[in-house]
Order: structure tokens, then C-alpha cells, then sequence
């Protein structure tokens, strides 16, 4: 056991920050709110097809560190990124990237579920048509059906695909949200704790799409419970105030954590 | 996996392709908005530019300088200085002969012409200053007298010498004689002692607008004193005290209504019920005061009821818990903490009150009145109707002094309203 | 002058009473030897409200009722060849004497308007005699009761409360009498209108000519000298609505999705209040710019491009009230934009959108019904203007759909007809109340369908 001292002098992250054969690389990452530094030199590899989870105690940073893979803080004025994140060896935040295409690659669900006021079928096919990846009314179909498939939604909407989506149940709205995302063809989702607001049965549910999912898409899920990413992730990453301390297979994380302040939060002592 | 969902890669060409014209689009709508905001502005200054040029010249006049002997018995033949005296005195007399030993007309004609240089308040203007100072009576000072406005706008270039005479409005021999009084030095261009100080009158020289300024004052201290009580009243009866029943959501029925209402609709209602029925004289500051209050009552209701709503339940519940009874609560606590909202709805409401023409139109404040009201009782008008009747008169010179009655106007209304925000970030607490 | 001394006389006492009430507090608390239930200047508002107001009340209705009770009189007094004359007008005569009882006496006044006079002169002065008697009858009977009143269990501040109270619920009437009082007289002149003037003519007649009055209407061989048909007017304002919204809602709403989405907050801080001055400027300045500087400008330039611009036209009036117009647009929508969750448009940008995407296709849809209510709100407020187009547009009611000539508005006669010396008997003046009566179900129904909007649309992301 490390001693309370000897802290300071740890500043590595603990574990597998690499992966073979990673799509996001995340190198020397921090993220400042004004000067209030949010995330502090984070570096790590989100592997190909796989689903790792972002845990920590509330206030950690996970949602900010989420939000920098797919450029979501640029929408907040006094948020400020430093480091490099790179997708096939592109760093995302070179200026002469354009976000718009780094968005369809890497698609976001959100915690709260936010579907459009439009119908269902407009909600999923929204992406395709800004993007124009649809060369003609029957092609817009299928992938709209396909998305909805892929999302577990197909069959229970499917005789009612020009109702609004926000009269869907908050269970059913996420996996819309979920299918619209999939629509653009992404090769990374991230997820920012999409179940919390979700009852117990409807998380269930997400929770085993998200499983699935993992086969064909490079998945981040950031999450409040241990329990959700033992189900759904194979790697976990441990933040605490703002520094990744570990990184790991989920069942080791869990049950042989190597850092003692990621041992306190699995233990109930912190956060 | 079936062939219906574009694989990634495919995806990234195709939206990479899209990207340019997006972006086109993009900026282009950032540019409509900057555009309709330039022009909004644009319209904004070349208001405010046509009012201001047309009217700073407004705030001068062309004045000469004569020297008046004042003698006592041709001025005041009866001694004591009263209107009747005066009024049969040889003031204006005195005046022309000034006039003639400078320019020394000729006959008949050439001296009614030369009386015209002279605007015809000279008379009035000997009076007042004999009545301030009687210690005049014995000498002979040097008075400026207010040129007739033709002569005024010819001094101003308007009207142009090279204009054949009978297209002009002015004779050769009247310029003639303005050039002999300019050769002697007598005519000076100066600040308008009768823009500010002067009342309505057929001569634009003459024109002021004190009357139709006190006029507003007047009415406006009626629609203050009346609308503010009783839109307070009605904003903590509504909001404190009555239940929701279906007699209030009536009353805020009716509230927003009369919001809604056109403001002519209201002079309307004032020229049936408060002239035609209740038989009140027209045109008075009073009666005025009484329409423009049940026109700002909805404005000042809401803003106060918004500010009521303000004060958090948890200074009620300080108060209630110590014993105060509803009725303390409210006027102990709730009213003075929701004062400065109320205030500055109020005083907004009243800018727009002080703006108002077509509901005292109605009422009958259009008339042609020259003496300053002495009282909310005696007619007057306001200064937007007085704005509105010069603006017929087609004289450069009614356009100027309107425009500068416009610009007395507008700085007021900035006044009130930069007094309103003032107050508003100077009390805003922060629960 | 008089109603003045009467007034102080009745405050007067009123505080007289105050002091009386105190001290009867002090003494029942002095006689029980015990606390009171509320403090004693309590006691005193007591007294002091009791006798103030019924006699406020009695006063101010007797000052009222006289003057409707003499004019009603005093046409006895009016001998019948004055009343049988060609041009009787009873509002007249009234001023007459009226004039003569103040002493404005110009020349030599016919005998009977002298005799009028001095009656009327006897009636005020019984009047006054009454006034006084009665109001010191009443003040003091309530006030000795309410002293009578202040005994030991007597809980003064409750009375109190519930007199301030009954005073408050009252003022808020006020709003619903403002109403009644509109509704009555728009409504009671215009079914005299309409009991002269069918129906039929006045919603769907072509011609609007109300200049000859005084020939008869049918049977006189005359027929038709005056008529009162409005769709010149109602085409009038719609025209010159129309031109109005053209120029605002392409400026106002492109400026309010600038400056909801894409200004800087310097740049919002700036502009923001910098359109809304466009509000509170008055409307006659706005008449004034439009006669004076729009209409010539619109005239020297029409004729460079060979077009005959009327000097009144109305284009001119228009082009000035959708300036006018602008913040009413641009404000609204802005808020309604603004209300727009910002989850919305977190879902748009994270799927790839530009700025214009997510704004024309997620924000504006979403917003929309915000804005078509805002635009509604701003047509009401263009046809309810009155002095833009007094001054700038023209007096001649003309049926046209083009925007270079002079056109008439529904308000600008109204404010035409009532101007001046009117007579309550004829349909010229009663015309006006019609229009009042079409302009406010006009407005009003505007305002409950935009409000029924907003309403019905508002359950969607709520």
C-alpha cells in the first residue's frame, strides 16, 4: 500500500493507457474553464471496436474529457483544450480541420435524451440528408430502418414512423437518439452517462444494446456506476479530479486495482 | 450487416465533399444577419441624422439690434404699467422708427415692407421688458428683435437672391434693406429665445414650444398620479392577495387586452365617456392625464406584478413567522423590496405616455392655444400634438423649429428611459 | 373652487377623526387597565377611514350626477325656435351657457342663454348649500359611530386590513371598467351607426365618401351623395401592413438569428438594445421622417426612374412603419429563440451540423410558432398605428393595390372625422365609431390567435 506522501510524486497513470491498434489517441490532454483547469494532462488510446467505460467520482471530468474527443467544447465559449487528440494520425484540433466531418465519424449520445421535435423517421434521417449520404428517398429508408434496427427500436415503431419523437417513452427516445447517431455511419460513439435518466428496465435494455453495438463500433461510455461498466465495458478508465489514474481491464479494475486511490472509490471510501 | 448503412469510410468521402458548400451556406446566413442588422441600424442614423440636421438650426434665429428709446408716455401713456396701457402705447411705433433711420425707406410701400423686416412680436417684446425693469424708461438700449422668418430663411440661403422676384417671398427691396442693416452690423444669428421659451404661434420666428412643454408636464403628472396608485394596487391585490378564482384570470384577462389595444381606441373611450357623458371641458391636461393613464395602467400592472413576483417566498415566510398579518407582509416588506422594479416599469410606461399623440387628438388637445396652462384645469396641449401641427405648416422654419421640438422630445424619452435603466442596475439585488 | 375647499374640509375632519379615535383607544385601554389588540394609531385609521370615505363617496357622486342633472334641465330653459332651428346643436347651446355662467361674455348674448345663465348660477348654489350640508351630516355620523365602535374587544387592525383590503380588490376593477368603458362606447355609437348605415354598405361597399352630410339620404332625389363603404380603407391598411412586414421580418428576424446565434455577447450587448430604440422612438417622429424625408426622397427618385410617386403615398408610410416594426419582430423571435432548449442543438452539432443547419432545420422549426406569433403581434400593432399614416399616407380613400399612390387607413379617418367639431347625430361622426369597432376586433382577434399559438405549440418540448 502507498502511503499518503507519496502521492505527489505519482503522477503516471497507472495500467494500459495504450491500445494495439487504437482509433482515438489522446496525448498531453488538458482542458481549462477560465483558469480553472478541468482536465490535467490526460494521455490514452480509445482501442478499435471496443467499449471502454470512464468512471469517477462526480466532478472528475469525465464528461469534459468525453466532450474534447468529438469537439463538443468548442460550443462553450470559455473552454479551452491543450494537448492533441488524433484520429488516423490527424490531430482533431489543427485548425485546418473541419469539424463537421470529425462530428459524423464520431457521433455523441447524450445523458438526457434529446430527440428532435420532428417525427421519428425525420429524427434518424436528419444526419443522412444535412450530409447527403443518400442518393435517393428509398436509400434514406433503408438506412433509416437499418439504423432503427441496429438500435433495438425497429419493431416498436415501425407502424408509427411519422409520430413525434418526443412522444416516445424516455427509454425509447434514447435508443432513437441512439439511431440517429448510428445513421451517419460513425466509427466511435460516445455516450455521456446515457442512462442515468433512465428507469431500471429501459437501462437494461440500452445497457445490452451497447454490448452488442461494441461489435461494430468503437464505444465510450462515461458512467456513475461501477456496476454499468462491469456490464457493458471490457476496459475501464479511472479519473479523479481531472488526472486518468488508472487503466485497465474491467474485472481487474475491479478486482485487483493497482492504484490505491482507484482501490478507495471501488471500496465506497471516496465519491 | 446488409448493404443499406454506408460504411464509414464511404460516409467520411461523401461528407468531406459536401463540407464546402455547407460552409458557403453557412457564412452566407451569417451574412443576411449582418446585413439586416446594418440596415436596421442604417435606418436608425439617417433618422436620427434628417431630425438632427433639420433641427439644430432649429434652436437659432436670426435677430437685429436697435436702438430704442424708451420713452414713458409714448410706451405707457396711462403710467401704471398694466396690459391696456401698454396695449394703446406707441411700443411698435417706437420700433419702426428705429428701423427707418437705419434704412431709410421711402414712401408708403417701402415703409409697410421695412415694418415686415421685424417680426410683429416687437411690441410684446418692449412690454416684458419694461415690466421686468421699469428702470429702462428714460434711456436708449439696444434690444434684438426676432426677423420676420422669410427674412430669416433668406438669411439662412433658402431663399436665393438669384430667384426671379415674383417666384420669391421675398422683395428686392427687402433684401436691399437687410443688406444696409448687415452692412451696419445690426444682425447677428443667436440661440432662440423663442424655441424654448415661446408659446404656439401663427409666425414661425415667434414659435415655442414652453406652452406645449408644460402642457405634457401637466398631463403627465395627472397619468403619473393616477396610474401609478392604482396599477401598484391592482399588481399586489392580484398577486398577493386575491385567489385564483375565475374573477381574477378575468381582471388579467381584461389586463392584457387592453395591452393589446390600439392607442386611438383609447382617446376614443375618453372623447365618449370623459367629454360627451361626464360633460369634462376638452383639451385639458387633466382629461389627458385620465386617458393616458388607463393607457400605461396595463404596462405599469405587469412590470409590477413581475416584480412582486421577484421577492423570493422566503422573506413571507420571515415575516409570517415573526406575526405579521398579510396585509403587513405586504406593505412592510414586499412593496418597498419590489420598488425598484415597480419603478422602472413605471417610469418606462410613462416615456411612452409622454410619446403618445393620437389618444389626445381625440380628446380634442389640437387646438390653437397661445397662453402656457396654469393648471391641470386651463387647455393646453402636449408636445408630440404640438409636433404634429407644425408639421403642416410648410415655412423652413416650422420645419426646423419642429425638428428641434422633436429633438426637446426625443432627449427626454433617452432621459427617462436612461434613468429607468439606471435604476434598474443600481437596485437590482441579487437573492 | 369650491369642490376644492369642500375636499380639504372633508380631509380635515377625517384627521380630526383619527386623533378622536386614538384617544378613545387610550381610554378603553386606560378603563379595562389592559393591553389592546392592535396598536392604537390602528384605532385612529379606523375613525379616520370610517368617516373619509362614504363621504369621498356621497361627495363625489353628487358633483358628478348635478352636471348630467342641470344639462338634462335646463332644456326647459332653451326656447323652442333655438331648438327647431336648422342648426341646433344641444353641446353647443350648453357651452353658451356654460360660458356665460363664468362670466366669458363676448358681445351681447341672446335674452334667454342670460336667463339660462342665472338659473343655472341658482341651481349650483343650491347644489353647494346641499353638498356641504350633506357631506358634514355624513362624515359626522360615521364617524361617531366608528367611535362608538372602538370598544375593548374591538380588533381594530383587522378592520383596518379589511378596508385596505376592499380598497385594493376595488382598484383592480379598474381594468375591467376600462374595458366596459371602451366596449360601451364603441359599441353603443356604432349600433347608431349601423340603424342609419346598413350593414351590408359599410363592410362591403367600394366607395368611402362621408363628405356631404346634411342631404338626406333616400327619397330626396340625392340619393348617394355620401357613402360609407370601407373596403377602401380596410385595403388601405392592409397595403400599406403588407409593405410594413416586407421590410421587417426579412430584417427582423435575420437579425434576431444573428444575434441569437451567432453575435459575440459584445456584439449581442451592443445591438440588442440599439434595435430596441427603434420601439420607443414616438410615433409622430415617425410621421414626421416619413412626411418630410421619405415621401420627397421616394418622389425625386421615382421620377429619375420615369415612376409617378404620389407625395403621399403608400410606400412611404410603409417603408417608415416597418422600420417601426422591426423590434417588435426582431425582439420576440429573439427570446423564442433563445427559449429553444440548448439540448437541441447540442443533438444537431454533435451529428455534424454547421451553424446554419442547426438553426434553420432544428432551432427555427422549433421555434416557429414563437415567431409567426411575434409576426402576428406586429401586423396587429401596424394596423392599430395611427400617426405614420395620418401624416405621410394620403386622406382620399382609393381602392389600389399600388403601393406609389396615396391610400387611406382605417385609423387615419378616424382621427380625420373626430378631429374638430363634431356633431354625436350624424353618421359621419358615428362612421368613425364603426371603424373604432372594426380596428379593435381586428387587433384583439389578432392577439388571441397569436396567444392561442403559442399555447398550443408550447406542450411540445415541455
Amino acid at each position: 500500500m502507498l502511503i499518503n506522501n507519496d502521492l505527489k510524486t505519482l503522477d503516471l497513470t497507472v495500467g494500459d493507457v495504450f491500445s494495439q491498434n487504437p482509433r482515438l489517441k489522446a496525448r498531453n490532454v488538458s482542458v481549462f474553464y477560465g483558469d480553472n483547469k478541468a482536465i490535467d494532462n490526460v494521455t490514452i488510446d480509445i482501442g478499435n471496436k471496443e467499449v471502454i467505460s470512464f468512471i469517477g467520482p462526480s466532478g472528475c471530468g469525465k464528461s469534459t474529457f468525453l466532450r474534447c474527443f468529438n469537439r463538443m467544447n468548442d460550443t462553450i465559449d470559455s473552454c479551452a483544450v491543450k494537448g492533441e487528440i488524433t484520429i488516423d494520425d490527424e490531430n482533431i484540433y489543427d485548425k485546418k480541420i473541419d469539424v463537421v466531418p470529425l462530428r459524423a465519424r464520431i457521433g455523441m449520445v447524450f445523458q438526457k435524451p434529446n430527440p428532435f421535435p420532428k417525427s421519428i423517421y425525420d429524427n434518424v434521417a436528419y444526419g443522412p440528408r444535412i450530409h447527403g449520404l443518400s442518393e435517393n428517398k428509398e436509400h434514406l429508408d433503408g438506412i433509416v430502418e437499418e439504423s432503427l434496427k441496429r438500435a433495438g427500436l425497429w419493431e416498436e415503431v415501425i407502424d408509427r414512423l411519422d409520430s413525434p419523437g418526443t412522444g416516445l417513452s424516455g427509454g425509447q427516445q434514447q435508443r432513437l437518439c441512439i439511431a440517429r447517431a448510428i445513421a451517419v455511419s460513425p466509427e466511435v460513439i460516445l455516450m455521456d452517462e446515457p442512462c442515468s435518466a433512465l428507469d431500471p428496465i429501459a437501462t437494461a435494455k440500452i445497457e445490452e444494446l451497447i454490448h452488442e453495438l461494441g461489435n461494430d463500433y468503437s464505444i465510450v461510455i462515461v458512467t456513475h456506476s461501477m456496476q454499468q461498466a462491469a456490464r457493458v465495458s471490457k476496459k475501464t478508465a479511472y479519473f479523479h479530479l481531472g488526472k486518468l489514474i488508472e487503466v485497465g481491464r474491467t474485472k481487474d479494475i475491479f478486482t485487483r486495482p493497482q492504484h490505491h486511490q482507484t482501490e478507495a472509490y471501488i471500496s465506497g471510501k471516496i465519491g | 450487416m446488409n448493404n443499406k448503412i454506408i460504411s464509414p469510410s464511404d460516409a467520411l468521402d461523401i461528407v468531406k465533399k459536401s463540407i464546402v458548400k455547407r460552409r458557403s451556406r453557412d457564412n452566407r446566413l451569417k451574412l443576411f444577419g449582418r446585413i439586416a442588422i446594418g440596415v436596421a441600424v442604417c435606418f436608425l442614423l439617417t433618422l436620427f441624422y434628417s431630425i438632427f440636421t433639420k433641427g439644430y438650426p432649429g434652436f437659432f434665429q436670426y435677430y437685429v439690434t436697435l436702438d430704442i428709446k424708451f420713452d414713458r408716455e409714448r410706451i405707457d401713456p396711462k403710467g401704471d404699467l398694466s396690459d391696456n396701457s401698454l396695449f394703446d402705447g406707441e411700443a411698435s411705433i417706437i420700433v419702426n422708427e428705429s428701423l427707418y433711420s437705419i434704412i431709410q425707406p421711402k414712401g408708403r410701400k417701402e415703409k409697410k415692407l421695412a415694418k415686415k423686416i421685424v417680426s410683429s412680436g416687437k411690441d410684446v417684446r418692449i412690454a416684458k421688458m419694461v415690466k421686468n425693469n421699469p428702470s429702462l424708461f428714460g434711456t436708449t438700449t439696444s434690444v434684438k428683435f426676432a426677423l420676420d422668418d422669410d427674412v430669416d430663411s433668406f438669411l439662412r440661403g433658402y431663399l436665393k437672391r438669384e430667384t426671379p422676384e415674383n417666384e420669391r417671398r421675398i422683395s428686392d427691396k427687402a433684401i436691399q434693406f437687410i443688406d444696409k442693416l448687415n452692412e451696419e452690423g445690426r444682425i447677428s444669428y443667436e440661440f432662440s429665445d423663442y424655441i424654448l421659451g415661446g408659446s404656439a404661434s401663427g409666425n414661425a420666428e415667434m414659435a415655442g414650444i414652453k406652452g406645449a412643454f408644460i402642457g405634457s408636464m401637466l398631463t403627465l403628472s395627472v397619468c403619473l398620479l393616477i396610474a401609478f396608485p392604482l396599477g401598484v394596487a391592482t399588481a399586489v391585490y392580484l398577486e398577493e392577495i386575491a385567489k385564483k378564482n375565475r374573477i381574477t384570470e378575468f381582471i388579467e384577462v381584461n389586463i392584457n387586452n387592453l395591452a393589446a389595444v390600439p392607442s386611438v381606441v383609447f382617446g376614443i373611450m375618453g372623447l365618449a365617456i370623459f367629454i360627451s357623458i361626464f360633460g369634462m371641458p376638452r383639451s385639458i391636461p387633466l382629461v389627458g392625464g385620465m386617458v393616458l393613464a388607463l393607457m400605461t395602467l396595463p404596462t405599469i400592472i405587469i412590470s409590477s406584478r413581475a416584480a412582486i413576483r421577484a421577492v423570493p417566498p422566503s422573506v413571507r415566510d420571515a415575516a409570517y413567522g415573526i406575526g405579521a398579518s398579510k396585509i403587513q407582509v405586504i406593505f412592510h416588506h414586499v412593496i418597498p423590496l419590489a420598488m425598484p422594479g415597480m419603478l422602472t416599469g413605471t417610469i418606462i410606461g410613462m416615456a411612452q405616455a409622454l410619446g403618445e399623440t393620437a389618444p389626445l387628438l381625440m380628446i380634442g388637445m389640437v387646438a390653437f392655444i397661445v397662453d402656457v396652462p396654469n393648471s391641470v384645469l386651463d387647455p393646453g396641449t402636449v408636445l408630440p400634438v404640438q409636433i404634429f401641427m407644425w408639421a403642416d405648416f410648410a415655412e423652413r422654419m416650422f420645419i426646423q423649429k419642429t425638428s428641434a421640438a422633436i429633438i426637446v422630445l426625443l432627449g427626454f424619452l433617452i432621459s427617462m428611459n436612461a434613468l429607468a435603466v439606471y435604476l434598474r442596475k443600481k437596485l437590482e439585488r441579487r437573492w | 373652487m369650491f369642490s376644492f375647499y369642500i375636499l380639504v374640509g372633508i380631509l380635515l375632519i377625517s384627521f380630526v377623526f383619527f386623533f378622536l379615535g386614538k384617544n378613545q383607544a387610550k381610554k378603553v385601554a386606560y378603563t379595562n387597565k389592559k393591553k389592546l389588540h392592535s396598536l392604537i394609531h390602528y384605532y385612529g385609521l379606523y375613525s379616520l377611514l370610517s368617516s373619509l370615505i362614504p363621504t369621498l363617496g356621497i361627495f363625489f357622486a353628487i358633483t358628478i350626477c348635478d352636471d348630467l342633472l342641470f344639462a338634462e334641465l335646463i332644456k326647459k330653459y332653451i326656447p323652442d325656435e333655438v331648438v327647431n332651428s336648422k342648426d341646433y346643436n344641444f353641446t353647443i347651446v350648453l357651452a353658451q351657457i356654460n360660458n356665460s355662467v363664468e362670466g366669458l361674455i363676448f358681445g351681447t348674448p341672446p335674452e334667454w342663454v342670460a336667463n339660462a345663465a342665472a338659473i343655472w348660477k341658482s341651481w349650483v348654489l343650491k347644489s353647494n348649500t346641499i353638498t356641504v350640508a350633506v357631506c358634514t351630516i355624513t362624515i359626522f355620523i360615521f364617524g361617531f359611530f366608528s367611535l362608538k365602535k372602538i370598544q375593548y374587544e374591538f380588533r381594530s387592525r383587522n378592520a383596518v386590513e379589511k378596508i385596505v383590503t376592499s380598497i385594493l380588490a376595488v382598484s383592480s376593477m379598474i381594468a375591467i371598467l376600462t374595458t366596459i368603458a371602451i366596449i360601451f362606447s364603441v359599441v353603443f355609437e356604432s349600433i347608431r351607426f349601423f340603424a342609419l348605415i346598413p350593414y351590408d354598405e359599410f363592410l362591403f361597399g367600394t366607395i368611402w365618401n362621408p363628405q356631404f352630410e346634411g342631404a338626406d339620404r333616400a327619397g330626396s332625389g340625392q340619393e348617394g351623395l355620401s357613402q360609407y363603404g370601407a373596403i377602401p380603407l380596410f385595403a388601405g391598411t392592409f397595403l400599406i401592413s403588407i409593405i410594413a412586414l416586407c421590410v421587417s421580418v426579412p430584417v427582423g428576424l435575420f437579425s434576431a438569428i444573428y444575434l441569437s446565434e451567432y453575435a459575440t455577447s459584445k456584439e449581442r450587448a451592443f445591438f440588442k438594445p440599439l434595435l430596441e430604440i427603434l420601439a420607443g422612438i414616438p410615433t409622430v417622429v415617425y410621421g414626421f421622417f416619413a412626411a418630410l424625408t421619405v415621401a420627397p426622397f421616394l418622389r425625386s427618385s421615382g421620377s429619375i426612374f420615369g415612376l409617378n410617386v404620389a407625395s403621399e403615398s403608400a410606400l412611404a408610410a410603409g417603408l417608415v412603419m416597418g422600420i417601426m416594426i422591426i423590434p417588435f419582430i426582431s425582439s420576440l423571435s429573439d427570446d423564442v429563440i433563445n427559449a429553444v432548449p440548448q439540448s437541441l442543438r447540442d443533438a444537431g452539432y454533435g451529428l455534424g451540423s454547421t451553424k446554419n443547419e442547426t438553426v434553420m432545420k432544428i432551432v427555427l422549426p422549433a421555434a416557429l410558432p414563437g415567431v409567426v406569433a411575434s409576426i402576428i403581434l406586429a401586423v396587429s400593432r401596424a394596423v392599430g398605428e395611427t400617426m405614420i399614416v395620418v401624416m405621410a399616407a394620403g386622406l382620399a380613400a382609393n381602392l389600389t393595390a399600388n403601393p406609389l399612390e396615396a391610400v387611406t387607413t382605417v385609423t387615419s379617418q378616424i382621427v380625420t372625422i373626430l378631429v374638430g367639431d363634431q356633431e354625436f347625430e350624424s353618421a359621419k361622426t358615428l362612421s368613425a365609431f364603426a371603424l373604432a369597432l372594426t380596428l379593435i376586433i381586428i387587433t384583439l382577434a389578432m392577439n388571441f390567435y397569436a396567444l392561442h399559438i403559442v399555447k398550443k405549440y408550447r406542450e411540445q418540448y415541455e
